[in-house]
């Protein structure tokens, strides 16, 4: 199925400088979200003011740049689940690529049912409890 | 009410077998024989899990013949195509902010 965004950009940083733009309020706020609560544990509350917009959700996995990783094999990840009101939740992947010291390739992919069928039933705090299954009636 | 509705989904798609048959209609508008060639399972197997997706209002029937083809629901099919837009531009501006922001 379709309901997949990916996107990739290469930046002129460090992977641990790129880690720190997607793990620190103070810089996810320059680029993400108005403001920014991430726990960062797995399972920790996720929670984003877009303008008028906010979407909670939680943190599914959070492994930082390991030095031992060669280039141009992921290292970074971090995974979470995020929704607006009653919208269907959706599963943000942001994973690092180092291209060389000062050079990291950033790669997101955004997922929504069906993709992640095999997540079916996972609880969604924030929802009431919900999960994101609905949403394939819903949409 | 989406919640009314979670329970024949969620039994529908519990199974790996009818994910699969999903996943092909979805690739491509198939009868019951059509997609019993295509997977390892009888045709009546595939009739029973093709029913409980149509129960769960995933699937739609249409006839063909003296068969019937089945197709995914259109309504989350053309959501999806309207999500991936808009998806995708956010991430385009929210990724050249953090370029912008990486490159100064």
């Amino acid at each position: 199925m379709t309901d997949r965004i990916e996107r990739e950009l290469e930046l002129p940083s460090s992977p641990d400088e790129v880690w720190q733009t997607l793990t620190d309020p103070a810089w996810l706020t320059l680029w993400l979200a108005d403001e920014v609560t991430l726990e960062l544990i797995p399972g920790g509350e996720a929670r984003f003011r877009i303008g008028d917009q906010v979407r909670s959700g939680w943190v599914e996995e959070i492994s930082p740049p390991d030095p031992a990783v060669g280039v141009g094999r992921g290292s970074g990840r971090l995974a979470f689940w995020w929704a607006h009101d009653e919208e269907p939740a959706s599963r943000v992947e942001l994973v690092l690529i180092p291209i060389e010291a000062s050079r990291t390739l950033l790669r997101v992919v955004e997922t929504r049912p069906l993709e992640v069928l095999d997540l079916v039933g996972i609880p969604l705090p924030g929802l009431g409890g919900a999960t994101y299954g609905p949403a394939l009636v819903a949409a | 009410m989406a919640s009314d509705a979670a329970g024949p989904v969620f039994s529908a798609l519990a199974d790996p077998t009818r994910r699969r048959l999903l996943t092909a209609i979805a690739e491509q508008p198939a009868t019951a024989t059509e997609l019993a060639s295509q997977l390892p399972i009888s045709r009546q197997a595939v009739v029973k899990h093709l029913s409980a997706l149509s129960d769960a209002g995933l699937l739609e029937r249409e006839r063909s013949g003296r068969d019937v083809r089945y197709h995914v629901t259109p309504a989350p099919l053309s959501d999806a195509v309207s999500w991936m837009a808009e998806v995708g531009g956010q991430w385009d501006e929210r990724l050249a902010a953090l370029g912008r922001t990486l490159s100064r």
